[in-house]
């Protein structure tokens, strides 16, 4: 491009060095600075697994009490629901709203077939919501709750994944930005969990699920920032290495025994830092997910996962009508979504028809039992005019003798 | 008399239901035979209706409400959002940092759009702006204003009422014969790479009569909006070209007087559909105070005409002193500019772009020379992205919604509502119970219906089983009485026989 431009004569003077373009990356830093952002984050797993835990832990506050009388105590039998914390945050002077999809619930039955269907739904949703709204005319206000990235939290057995969670990874790499985690990792020696993660990463592979990585942007040769752009692929390339991240959450400071007040937990053992790389992921964790990926992870979400559901939602509806092949300048519409997936509903309504199956039946049988006695009756009836019948035939046989004795 | 076997088998006949009660005599019910209720067709049917209702409620659902015009959000749920400062090192700040590095990565872009009468200096203006020579650097499209122009249209135009008046104004237009040039060139300055398309309108206002010589110019404005839509509605779509105008240079001509009416009526036409930036072309014939009093003339005019001009925003962080300077900026409009790409020596013997006259050099970067640096500031280093932006979020959008609302497309306000999983579940719970409900009380009446439907025909069938045995009972019973009385007849005239011979009392005997 450069070479182009040179090529055809210019710059005229050198009297001006610049003329403002170099400036532009700051005018949208202003801009994004002025605005704020908004981050949406589905964390998703087995309870106890320390996912409330891990988001108080990212954000450096409490953003939800671990609700100890309410749950934990209580006998485990819920369906999947979807509990959103809505958060604005505020850090050096840069609001972004937050909020935090939790699923509690999932995976805790016996019978966990299909519990991954509230999850895809609410994703969704929210691809639906935000599409009905960009086609409408006037737009100027967006309520947006697409998911930017979903934690999937993996129980650390050191074993292997189990076929919920490959079931239920796989529905979500195609919807959303993916990011499997091994929970409570302080349970595995570093041995286990390399062979842990190895094992992990081939499942994933075999299973052809897709997660999210940072991108590995080369920049142009001539580039004068290339030296930060080397540092920021090598960045990369590390995180790539350390996927599934291993993660430990904690709220807690505790000494680390050189003076140093440390996030983590103590153990008779030692105490666990939860912002050591030697310890675990965490760091790399929250480098994908806010200080370098979080504008991939939006971006991401907005140009590949929303227009991929728009994309075959649209199809989906105008394939072979007219409508493919009018102008496009009317936006398309989707056929209504249906209602969400919800077990209980659908038992409702097969125990309404099984009530109904079952007073058909009753009266089936009642009906049955009224033909049968029309059966007797009739028999009896019958039997009735028989006895009078042979009483007529007697007679008219004693009427014939008479006649014949008459003669 | 074998007929009374007859008739109870025509009674089985006459009604099929009693068929089935043979049947059932000999230990076999059928279960779907005609007289079992299929409930299994009773609740899908139901629940099939069901369904289609539920569709048609979705989409015409907020039918009525989109009468009133723009967007009127719904009721929201009352949703808690924690507010927190963080005082540790999160990271969530480096999202601007990512904004910028990100933009680099991807290049900026900038369609601007000179209107100008011929000789006012608008190429060298352009030249002196982006420091080069355009017209040799560029890949240039011309468009003939209305021959192209024309048949792009007649694919956009769908059904649009204005059809047919638009197309009688572009026939008179032709011999207004403004073009539509467009320059792409692509401008790089440390690392940073600006795709850049200078639109050009040569031909504008250079008629005896100009009336309608806007028109091409607004019709490019809107096709490329147009462009845009299109592509915004596309299935597979990618939004990243953008050919829309960010901004209108609109050169007046360096009178002293006041704007001429073709000004003004330019102006109206354009300042709703892009960022209007009317500017003093050639101003270093005029005085200073000539320049100031023509601003304020031309400001006094615009405002007057209802006509706004692009103005730059204040952030909420910036300091007293960059509040300052952006209004200023604002303050200094229209700008009284000079294009010169030449180099001259000025009086301290820098060599610096300007115009030499016998009377002194004027540079055209010196603030107090003109006006360019303040152009340049607004145009390109200091608010490019807004101009980019509010094309996008304001101008375009208005287009938009008056477009589709033109063409007849209805606003559904009630998509706009924040999602909250306890309002949707109650939402959807009524919606299920309403649903349930209604399941019920089809399944209920039809079950109703069968039943008593049967019970008719049940009780039919036994009252005529009654009234058959009735009626041959009767029958039977009259046959008896006749019989019995001939019976009786023939012995009263026997025994009266008997009476007459000798040898009957023996036979009266062993009857009895």
């Amino acid at each position: 491009m450069t070479i182009e431009a040179e090529s055809m004569g210019a710059p005229v003077a050198s009297g001006v060095q610049t003329i403002g373009i170099s400036n532009l990356p700051n005018q949208r830093y202003k801009i994004v600075s002025e605005r704020g952002g908004s981050f949406t984050m589905m964390v998703c797993g087995e309870s106890g697994l320390g996912k409330t835990t891990f988001i108080n832990t990212l954000f450096q506050t409490t953003l939800k009490h671990s609700d100890f009388q309410q749950r934990r105590h209580l006998p485990i039998k819920r369906t999947v629901e979807i509990d959103i914390i809505r958060a604005l945050l505020e850090e050096k002077n840069f609001n972004l709203r937050v909020n935090v999809i939790d699923t509690p619930g999932f995976g805790d039955n016996v019978n966990n077939n299909k519990s991954w269907q509230s999850i895809i739904d609410f994703i969704d949703d929210q691809h639906d919501s935000f599409m009905r709204q960009e086609q409408q005319p006037y737009r100027d206000v967006k309520f947006d709750l697409r998911v930017h990235a979903v934690l999937y939290f993996i129980r650390p057995t050191g074993h292997g994944l189990k076929p919920l969670d490959i079931e239920t990874m796989k529905r979500i790499s195609t919807r959303a930005n993916l990011i499997p985690v091994i929970a409570k990792s302080d349970t595995l020696t570093a041995q286990e969990l390399t062979a842990f993660k190895l094992r992990i990463r081939q499942v994933i592979e075999a299973q052809e699920i897709r997660i999210f990585t940072p991108p590995l942007e080369r920049e142009r040769e001539s580039d004068l920032n290339s030296n930060q752009d080397l540092a920021a692929m090598e960045h990369a390339r590390q995180l790539i290495e350390s996927m599934p991240f291993a993660i430990i959450g904690s709220e807690k400071k505790f000494d680390n025994g050189q003076g140093k007040q440390v996030i983590g937990r103590r153990y008779p053992w030692g105490v666990v830092e939860i912002e050591n790389d030697n310890h675990c992921d965490f760091r790399k964790l929250r480098s994908l997910l806010l200080r370098t990926n979080l504008l991939d992870l939006i971006l991401t979400t907005q140009e590949l996962h929303y227009e991929t559901y728009r994309r075959l939602r649209l199809e989906g509806n105008s394939s072979g009508t007219e409508e493919s092949n009018s102008s496009s300048t009317v936006p398309l519409r989707a056929p209504a979504r249906k209602l969400s997936h919800n077990p209980k509903y659908k038992e409702e309504e097969n125990a309404l028809k099984k009530y109904f199956t079952d007073q058909v039946k009753a009266e089936e049988q009642r009906f049955r039992q009224w033909e049968q006695n029309i059966v007797n009756e009739r028999i009896r009836l019958n039997g009735d005019l028989e006895e009078i019948q042979n009483k007529v035939k007697r007679l008219d046989e004693q009427v014939k003798s008479l006649q014949l004795k008459k003669r | 008399m074998s007929t009374v076997k007859d008739e109870l088998v025509s009674v089985k006949r006459e009604d099929s239901e009693i068929a089935s009660v043979g049947n059932a005599g000999n230990g076999v019910v059928p279960q779907n035979g005609t007289g079992a209720i299929d409930t299994s067709s009773v609740v899908d049917g139901v629940a099939e209706e069901q369904s289609a209702v539920e569709n048609s409620n979705g989409n015409h659902a907020a039918a009525p409400e989109s009468e009133s015009m723009g967007q009127v959000l719904p009721e929201q749920p009352d949703l808690k959002i924690i507010r927190r400062q963080i005082s540790g090192f999160v990271g969530f700040a480096n999202l601007p940092k990512q904004w910028h590095r990100k933009s680099i990565r991807r290049g900026f872009n900038f369609n601007l759009m000179c209107v100008s009468q011929s000789g006012l200096g608008k190429t060298t203006l352009v030249n002196t702006l982006f420091n080069r020579d355009l017209e040799a650097s560029s890949q240039v499209i011309t468009n003939a204003g209305n021959g192209d122009m024309s048949e792009k249209m007649e694919e956009l135009k769908i059904e649009g009422e204005t059809e047919p008046e638009a197309k009688v104004e572009e026939e008179e237009n032709v011999t207004s014969s403004v073009k539509i040039k467009t320059y792409f060139t692509t401008i790089e300055e440390n690392g940073v790479t600006l795709k850049l398309s200078v639109v050009d309108t040569p031909g504008f206002g250079d008629a005896i009569d100009n009336t309608g010589s806007w028109k091409p110019i607004v019709d490019e404005i809107n096709y490329r909006f147009d462009q845009y839509l299109d592509a915004e509605n596309k299935i597979s779509r990618s939004l990243e070209e953008d050919n829309r105008i960010h901004a209108c240079l609109y050169f007046i001509e360096p009178t002293a007087h006041f704007l001429k009416p073709l000004d003004v009526e330019f102006c109206k036409r354009v300042h709703q559909k892009c960022n209007l930036i009317p500017i003093i072309a050639k101003s270093d014939i005029l005085t200073e105070e000539e320049i100031t009093l023509f601003k304020q003339r031309i400001r006094r005019q615009l405002d007057e005409a209802n006509i706004e001009f692009f103005q730059p925003p204040n952030y909420a962080m910036d300091d007293e002193d960059t509040v300052k300077a952006s209004n200023a900026l604002y303050e200094k409009m229209p700008y009284a500019v000079v294009g010169s790409n030449q180099l001259v020596t000025n009086v301290e013997g820098r060599s610096v772009r300007g115009r030499s006259y016998p009377w002194g050099i004027i540079e055209v970067d010196n603030a107090n020379h003109c006006d360019l640096v303040n152009l340049r500031d607004l145009l390109i280093s200091q608010y490019l992205e807004e101009l980019r932006e509010r094309t996008s979020n304001v101008l375009y959008e208005n287009y938009r919604s008056e477009k589709l609302s033109k063409l007849g497309i209805k606003q559904d306000n009630s998509v706009f509502k924040e999602f909250d999983p306890e309002s949707r579940q109650k939402e959807e719970k009524q919606l299920h119970e309403a649903k349930l409900a209604k399941l019920e009380a089809e399944m209920k009446s039809v079950f109703h219906q069968k039943v008593s439907e049967k019970e008719k025909k049940l009780q039919k069938s036994e009252a005529e089983l009654f009234a058959r045995h009735k009626e041959m009972k009767e029958k039977l019973q009259k046959q008896l009485k006749t019989l019995e009385d001939r019976k009786h007849q023939l012995e009263v005239s026997l025994s009266n026989q008997a009476a007459q011979s000798p040898a009957q009392p023996k036979k009266k005997g062993f009857l009895r």
